[in-house]
């Protein structure tokens, strides 16, 4: 590599020419940088933002879809005549992370519809504090302790707070249930492991 | 000149929201990010995969940053240091020893000091003007002379020589700075 005093010429203050070589030092200390960054990076970087806000209306539409199922439910099965037509099998009690101390819940699940896949849920919760300015809450399920598929969206007033959900997910592919507000990153508020097998 | 924007000051934009923050971040680090992962993960592809990783995360968390706690370069270097961590051990592979803290060494001190060096320079690289930064770059790194990178740029050799000359007192004070 050329010398320093070849690369900046003689001609600079005594200081100056110190100030320099102690960067020349370092530069020839240090591994060369890339030469430069691929365009897939550029790319895939470029979209950061962006899949953010389409995951977000994939989720919204997501929400939306199972809103008109759990409405199609409700109509369908006779809800309305105040009796409960949906055989639940399963109680998974959830518990409480340090950022919802006062919380409690429980989640009954039905068998699954053999002829869709469908399983019905029933979400009950208490002590999950009221959210406002559209925020709302979400039971997710997680896959080694990521979010893997959202079961459904609530909010919750006073008291226990009881909604029904259906799901089409084989449960054992999961590792808990999982309730957080809606935001990404937020964090675990009730959670359930599912027993493998 | 315009002064540039510091990079705690990008940080904090990014935790707003602000997507051209986002890009000015990136495209200031991301081949000092690029660097340690190559050096880190010693593959290009998974390299690549950890930069992207990494600048997800600075997306994601920027909200987190408080600048009482330290510089936007340094909280930068933490994230992407996790990011490689993360990318290395979904493979279950070693990953060469990077400082836990860039005030509080976890490896040999001289590795340590060798990586966060590293990413200080090759940040301060990614502040010079590009005429300046092409040939700081080819006379450190690409192995040739003066008069071969003068025809190589196709500039006097006199050019060459003061352009680097400005980058290198453009690095020594964006090196205080960081330093700082």
């Amino acid at each position: 590599m050329t010398e320093f005093r070849d690369l900046v010429g003689g001609d600079l203050d005594p200081d100056e020419l110190e100030r320099l070589e102690r960067v020349d030092r370092i530069l020839r200390t240090v591994p060369a940088p890339p030469a430069e960054v691929p365009g897939s990076l550029n790319r895939a970087v470029q979209r950061i933002g962006t899949e953010r806000r389409i995951w977000t209306l994939r989720r919204v539409a997501a929400v939306a879809a199972l809103a008109a199922t759990l409405a199609a439910l409700f109509f369908s099965v006779g809800r309305w005549t105040g009796g409960s037509a949906v055989d639940y099998r399963t109680s998974v009690p959830l518990k409480a992370t340090a950022d919802a101390p006062r919380a409690s819940g429980q989640i009954r699940i039905a068998e699954s519809d053999r002829s869709t896949g469908n399983q019905e849920l029933q979400l009950r919760v208490t002590g999950l504090p009221r959210l406002s300015g559209g925020d709302y809450y979400v039971l997710w399920l997680a896959k080694n302790g990521t979010y893997a598929g959202t079961c459904g969206t609530f909010n919750v007033g006073s008291g226990t707070t009881t909604v029904e959900m259906t799901v089409s997910y084989r449960l054992a592919d999961y590792d808990a249930w999982v309730i957080s507000r809606h935001e990404e990153n937020a964090p675990w508020l009730l959670s359930a492991r599912i027993a493998s097998g | 000149m315009a002064t540039a924007e510091t990079d705690g000051r990008l940080i904090e934009r990014v935790g707003r929201g602000d997507r051209d923050a986002f890009e000015q971040l990136y495209r200031r680090f991301a081949r000092p990010v690029l660097a340690m992962a190559v050096r880190q993960l010693g593959d290009n592809g998974r390299a690549e995969d950890a930069t992207q990783e990494t600048f997800a995360a600075i997306w994601r968390s920027a909200r987190s940053y408080r600048s009482e706690r330290g510089t936007g370069s340094a909280w930068l270097f933490a994230v992407a240091r996790h990011a490689i961590i993360d990318r290395a051990r979904q493979k279950r592979e070693h990953v060469a020893e990077i400082p836990e803290e860039v005030s509080d060494w976890a490896g040999p001190a001289e590795r340590a000091e060798e990586s966060w060096l590293a990413w200080r320079v090759h940040s301060a690289l990614e502040q010079l003007p590009e005429r300046e930064r092409a040939v700081v770059e080819l006379a450190y790194w690409s192995g040739l002379s003066q008069t071969e990178i003068a025809s190589y740029l196709d500039v006097p050799l006199g050019t060459v020589k003061t352009r680097t000359r400005t980058g290198l007192a453009r690095l020594a004070g964006l090196l205080d700075e960081v330093q700082e």
